[in-house]
């Protein structure tokens, strides 16, 4: 077989370009991974503080929730998630941020969705207290999610011996995770865990324990329904109807627990 | 990338000659379901049939609509005389249901305002409390495993009459597996109560499959359904739509 010498060195020289080629390409999907990676915990920071600027709103807006009547707008579409960004700006002092991931765009839209499904109930002009506190509207948000198909999952819990909403029971990773942020309170991330047995990131938020959340947690004299009366007709339950705990601003005030399953952290990026 | 873009394009393109080849139109049966599907309006106004409508319509075939009492609708496409049924809240033996569901409800109680529960997480608050309840309906396992004293509600107007009941006093909450249908002024079937839900306890409402129907209909229909989904899901659509149009009834 004869085989011509200018063919061997332009088939080495193609070779040698295809070698090249592959190898660049494992570096870029290297580089890109390692990019990702940082990108999750924006993408979870991001989720957490819009999570948390919707329940501030919501405590905020108390009143108005609970009046009969009034123009109550600010509560429903656009103008609540606008509102989330004024909050989010004052509360974080930074701007709101890009919305360039599907989860993201998918919580502000289940915020919408669930204002929306309580809006009877706000507008009602025969009931006082309407029961859509931060704690009730981040369960309703968390429940929302669940229906989704985005592979989020969020959820407001504490530590399981004072939980007011059994289905709040927080799992064994985020027992885990607050036995030892009771110890040192600081956001915890972790990209190697598992959410329902698939590969997951996850990220636990501890939340300080703040005057507000003793209103209803804290001891009778704290309790708005007890405010001008004598203190022998004072009651311990609160006006959601459940005992107050008697708790202090010295006590742990549970967290925000977040998962990405990591099947569909990149396959939904770049959305506005 | 490009080439994956390129193959979507080539079966989907595929499905629809082959679905308009088959000749034959699309039937569908409608389920009322307020206040998404109201009977008591024209279909075009019902904001569940606009968006369902608005996706088939791209598969480019002639569709029928029927309107149909739940039982009914679930023999005919048992039977396989209509294709697709919607919404459907029940699981339907040797029916399928296109993958996604249109939405979830949430079952609650009504009260009269006096009595009114807003957090029904504080099952505590449940102790001797007379809840209604119709024949057949399965309650939430927080009310199941409350102090509640349950009232089973018998006959096909249960909720009407559980509904009346809890008006008059008579008991004192009423177990309603989506309270929006009678709690929403802008649903005709509006009622004097004040409900909430038992969040967390949300049960998917489907879209079911005629088991007659061919395998490249269903796939045609599943992909022109998963695209309206990545464009606005039913649950942002109905929370964003135009409002205006529907009169309030009280």
């Amino acid at each position: 077989m004869y085989l011509n010498k200018d063919k061997i060195v332009i088939v080495s020289v193609q070779q040698k370009l295809l070698m090249s080629l592959v190898l660049l390409f494992f570096i870029f999907c290297s580089l890109s991974t390692h990019a990702n990676n940082k990108d999750v915990k924006y993408v979870l920071g991001d989720v957490t503080k819009i999570y948390m600027s919707s329940m501030t709103y919501i405590f905020k807006e108390q009143k108005l929730i609970n009046q009969r009547g009034g123009n109550k707008s600010k509560l429903f579409g656009s103008e609540f998630i606008e509102n989330i960004k004024i909050i989010y700006n004052s509360k974080y002092s930074e701007p709101f941020p890009l919305i360039d991931h599907k989860s993201k765009k998918v919580l502000l839209q289940s915020m919408v969705e669930v204002m929306e499904a309580n809006r009877e109930l706000i507008s009602d002009e025969k009931l006082d207290f309407k029961g859509i506190i931060p704690a009730t509207f981040a369960f309703q948000l968390s429940a929302k999610l669940s229906t989704k198909g985005v592979g989020l999952k969020i959820k407001f819990t504490r530590t399981q011996e004072s939980l007011r909403n059994i289905l709040n029971k927080p799992d064994t990773w985020e027992v885990k995770v607050m036995k030892s942020m009771i110890k040192k309170p600081e956001v915890f991330y972790d990209n190697d865990a598992l959410l329902n047995g698939k590969a997951a990131y996850r990220q636990f938020t501890p939340l300080p324990m703040v005057p507000h959340c003793l209103r209803c947690h804290g001891v009778p004299a704290q309790n708005p329904l007890n405010f001008g009366k004598n203190e022998k007709d004072w009651t311990d339950i609160d006006m959601t109807g459940f005992k107050m705990e008697g708790w202090t601003l010295e006590d742990f005030g549970g967290g925000v627990s977040i998962s990405i399953e990591k099947s569909v952290i990149d396959s939904n990026r770049s959305y506005q | 990338m490009h080439y994956l873009k390129c193959l979507k394009v080539i079966i989907l393109l595929n499905l629809i000659i082959s679905f308009q080849s088959q000749g034959e139109k699309l039937r569908v049966g409608l389920v009322e379901y307020p206040p998404h599907l109201n009977f008591d309006m024209k279909n075009e106004d019902a904001p569940l049939y606009k968006y369902v409508d608005g996706w088939l319509n791209n598969l480019s075939v002639e569709i029928e609509y029927v309107r149909l009492s739940t039982e009914r609708g679930i023999k005919e496409i048992q039977n396989g005389n209509i294709d697709l049924l919607f919404p459907l809240d029940v699981e339907i033996d040797g029916v399928k249901n296109l993958e996604t569901p249109l939405f979830h409800s949430v079952p609650g109680l009504c009260f009269k305002r006096k009595k009114f529960i807003p957090i029904l997480s504080a099952t505590h608050r449940f102790n001797n409390l007379l809840v209604g309840v119709p024949t057949g309906v399965k309650i939430v396992s927080a009310l199941e495993s409350s102090k509640a004293l349950i009232v089973e509600l018998k006959g096909d107007e249960a909720i009407r009459r559980g509904i009346d009941l809890t008006q008059r006093g008579r008991i004192d909450a009423f177990y309603h597996p989506y309270p929006v249908q009678v709690y929403q002024r802008e649903n005709p079937k509006y009622q004097e109560v004040a409900c909430s839900s038992f969040h967390g306890y949300q049960n998917p409402v489907h879209i079911a499959v005629s088991p007659k129907l061919s395998k490249n209909r269903v796939q045609l229909i599943e992909s022109a359904y998963q695209k309206a989904l990545d464009a606005i899901s039913y649950d942002y659509y109905f929370a964003t739509r135009d409002k205006s149009k529907y009169a309030k009834t009280h």
